[in-house]
């Protein structure tokens, strides 16, 4: 620390008894006290309407009767049972990737000869605790055995797929493949494994076996072309496999609800990214006309609000494509949403691409790397790693922006609110409740996510000092 | 050379790209009989806009084009003002010494900085306004002004009355009147500062300019025999509408109040951080100084944690114009929604949107013109 920089003294915690801290917390001064006064009531107040609405006059049947239509909207109820995979295969996705995650930390520190720091269960809880609670709300509102059964199923396969710690360091990588298969397989449960999604599975388990087959023992070149071989291979197996198939499902133009928020955000978040990477790099190339384009496209998309964007994708990008082609409104709006936050996140990296001292470049120059293998290896990490955090926060605008799908009359987790305001029960009573009922939904995933930006922020702050 | 021609690949894919898509889009019209110029802003609307009477469906497109901006920077300029004092005094709010207050303001901005702002308007749309405990404006209540038999405020669900200005004649004269009286009052300001640099007199510019512009405003107002009268709110016969005083209807104040609470808590985040970002060094300063609080805050905290601010704070209003948009949920007779029913009538919808776009460009432009200017002149001038 440099000596011109004075640091506040940190607050001395109070010694003595609770009167000791209200009074120098709650009335240290005259202002501060009349602060205190005219707050006290006013809260008072606010906290006796609050518990009115909640646990006295709230119309809380309007989410109990309609807690399906608020997860799952119009999606037909028949087909319910591949929701329950979904979620069950979702939270085994999930055991797996914490539980490898955490064992390539344990293999880190090691290494490093750091002492271990095992995270508790309590930690997560902790972590996640604004998620947790809305299942909890959820499971109290419910009606019926099954979400509990769901929830039960949830986290036995969990902690199954948690059982991926004990995988040997050596396959490491298999742990972050399977992890990647259970999401992708989750979402095929319910969307069907028909047309190209053979495609995404493919690319998963030939990066799988790329990543798995190291051939340690081949020389160099020869290793390459040996896990090039058995990438293809396991492309070619899927091909095969999914040819055999017949899984039709159902496509998510019909979706809608808490399901439809979830998944079309995580397609924004998904497909964003590397958009907004070849823009940020597109906008630093030395060429001119590429800057250019960059510039004036992502100027442009930063200028107009989403909605424009929306009205685009649904009254425009018809047009724009051959007769017959019809995506339908759902994919269109995705490919909106990618587009703006991709001008967004490619600002955000050009900031990280910024942040990288000269001398990095030079020195990878002086070592006789090629432009490309410079930026893959030495420019990108560092880049990336920096803006996490602010990137994180776009993420969680692009979540909280999903519910602008309603404008479009595509009935996401708000949207639904017009499905449960058109039972004749509910037509001009009980807003309020909907509304809270979906602000806390939201307020729960975002909050989590926000909170986990803030701790990325902290830890990588920590490793730069 | 092979980086030059794989760049060049690059554009020509782009180019190639925009060429099919226009190329579709210029044969789908052609197949539809669809123009591409912009007579249609001549044709009528073909819909009535709410609360706005003078505007009926043989208007041209072009003029709801005008009033689509008008409500567009109204809810802007309301909300940015809304969400600029909230939000200074939350941010302040939360580096306060008092538990109570910095909690509240801590447990504020981690509430509305975490739901979609088009929660929050809706909200108020109709939870607070339609559906909300206000009755209907046939059973509005009207609270009247005390002793005077006036009406001071009509509350309702869908509108509310409040007093407005109205014109007697000679408001020509008034208004050049209250020009020259700002003229005068910029004047008064700069000679004050002037004799405060030169001799060191204390410059009391802010009571000089303020009693010289009422000064010239109530002389004036008196010679014009009242060129303006209050306007107080009364309902019409029927009950249906208000009749006279300033009416402001639930679209608007659902947008502009929900936009105005939500930026508040970005807007707090930045004064707080600003602030913090502030060396301790002048606090401690400024304390050896046996500075007041008060004089703390206005004179050495403020000043320096403003030029931090305003760079972002300059985002956040570009923001909060651009979720103007956001009316289109609720209603409010915004450019969104005004473009969205036309499209709905048949309104070509490419050139919809592309007017759509270049307004919001138009706003984004004008108001980061603006505040840039602001920002130059708050930054340190290094000599």
């Amino acid at each position: 620390m440099t000596a011109s920089t004075l640091e506040p003294s940190p607050v001395q915690a109070p010694v003595g008894g609770p009167l000791t801290w209200v009074r120098s917390r709650l009335f240290p001064n005259l202002r501060s006290s009349i602060l205190t006064v005219l707050l006290t009531p006013l809260l008072a107040y606010a906290l006796y309407r609050a518990v009115l609405f909640f646990f006295v006059n709230g119309r809380w049947d309007v989410v109990t009767r309609n807690l399906t239509l608020f997860m799952q909207g119009t999606y037909p109820r028949d087909q319910q049972w591949r929701i329950v995979t979904q979620i069950i295969v979702l939270a085994f996705a999930f055991g797996v990737g914490a539980a490898t995650s955490a064992a390539s930390q344990v293999d880190a520190a090691r290494e490093a000869g750091l002492p271990v720091v095992k995270q508790g269960f309590l930690s997560v809880l902790k972590r996640f605790w604004s998620v947790i609670a809305f299942v909890l709300l959820l499971l109290y509102f419910a009606n019926t055995a099954t979400p509990w059964l769901v929830m039960g199923g949830a986290i036995a396969a969990f902690a199954l797929g948690s059982l991926a710690r004990f995988i040997p360091r050596r396959f490491r990588s298999v742990g972050w493949t399977l992890s990647v298969l259970a999401l992708v397989a989750a979402f095929q449960v319910v969307a069907g494994t028909v047309g190209y999604s053979w495609m995404i599975t493919a690319v998963v388990l030939a990066a799988g076996a790329w990543s798995a087959f190291k051939f340690e023992g081949v020389e160099g070149r020869r290793a390459v072309v040996y896990r090039g071989l058995a990438a293809v291979a396991a492309a070619v197996v899927t091909y095969l496999v999914y040819m055999q198939l017949v899984f039709p499902g159902v496509g998510w133009d019909h979706w809608s609800g808490l399901h439809l928020t979830l998944w079309v955000s995580a397609f924004a978040i998904v497909l964003s990214f590397p958009l907004g990477l070849i823009l940020a790099l597109a906008r630093r190339s030395s060429f001119p006309v590429l800057r250019w384009l960059a510039t004036g496209y992502i100027e442009l998309i930063r200028g107009v609000p989403l909605i424009t964007l929306l009205f685009m994708g649904q009254y425009i990008l018809g047009f724009m494509l051959p007769q017959g082609t019809d995506p339908s409104s759902i994919t269109r709006a995705i490919t909106a949403m990618a587009l703006f936050t991709a001008a967004y996140v490619a600002e955000i990296v050009r900031g990280g691409l910024q942040s990288i001292p000269h001398g990095q470049t030079e020195a990878a120059l002086a070592l006789g790397l090629p432009t490309g293998k410079m930026m893959r290896m030495i420019i990108l990490p560092q880049a990336l790693r920096a803006v996490i955090p602010a990137l994180v926060g776009q993420f969680i605008s692009i979540f909280k922006d999903s519910s602008l799908l309603e404008i479009i009359a595509i009935d996401e987790f708000l949207g639904v609110r017009s499905l449960v305001h058109a039972q004749a029960d509910f037509r001009v009573v009980a807003h309020a409740e909907t509304l809270v009922f979906v602000a806390i939904g939201y307020w729960a995933f975002a909050y989590a996510m926000s909170r986990e930006s803030q701790r990325l922020e902290v830890r990588l702050r920590a490793g730069r000092k | 050379m092979l980086r030059v021609a794989g760049q060049v690949a690059a554009v020509v894919v782009v180019f190639l790209i925009l060429q099919w898509l226009i190329g579709n889009l210029v044969t789908n019209y052609g197949r539809l009989n669809i123009s591409f110029d912009f007579g249609f802003l001549n044709q009528p609307t073909q819909f009535q806009i709410a609360n706005h009477p003078q505007f009926n469906p043989r208007s041209p497109v072009w003029r709801m084009v005008l009033v689509g901006v008008k409500n567009t920077a109204l809810a802007g300029v309301f909300g940015i003002a809304l969400a600029g004092v909230l939000g200074l005094i939350i941010g302040i709010g939360r580096l306060s010494q008092n538990w109570l207050a910095a909690k509240l303001s801590a447990a504020y901005v981690e509430f509305f900085r975490n739901i979609p702002p088009l929660v929050v308007i809706v909200f108020f749309a109709f939870a607070v306004f339609l559906y909300g405990p206000l009755p209907n404006l046939r059973q509005a209540i009207e609270i009247p002004l005390f002793g005077t038999g006036r009406t001071a405020l009509i509350l309702s669900n869908a509108e509310w009355g409040v007093p407005g200005m109205r014109s007697t004649g000679n408001l020509l004269a008034f208004g050049v009147s209250a020009l020259v009286a700002v003229v005068a009052a910029a004047v008064v300001w700069r000679w004050r500062t002037r004799l405060n640099e030169r001799s060191g007199e204390p410059h009391h510019r802010v009571l000089w300019s303020l009693g010289v512009l009422l000064a010239i405003l109530v002389v004036s107002y008196v010679a014009l025999g009242g060129p303006l009268v209050i306007d107080w709110p009364q309902l019409s016969e029927n009950r249906r509408r208000i009749a006279s005083g300033f009416s402001i209807n639930s679209g608007f104040m659902s947008v502009a109040g929900a936009l105005g609470l939500y930026t508040a808590s970005h807007v707090a985040e930045i004064i707080r951080g600003s602030i913090l970002a502030v060396p301790w060094g002048q606090t401690e300063a400024s304390f050896a100084l046996a500075l007041t609080n008060f004089q703390r805050y206005r004179f050495v905290v403020l000043p320096q944690a403003m030029r931090i601010a305003v760079p972002p704070l300059i985002n956040q209003a570009l923001n909060l114009i651009k979720n103007t948009s956001l009316a289109a949920a609720v209603g409010y007779a915004e450019i969104t929604t005004l473009t969205q029913t036309s499209i709905g009538n048949g309104r070509p919808a490419v050139q919809s949107v592309v007017i759509l776009m270049v307004v919001y460009l138009g706003f984004s432009l004008l108001v980061s013109l603006i505040l840039n200017i602001v920002n130059r002149r708050l930054q340190l001038v290094t000599r």
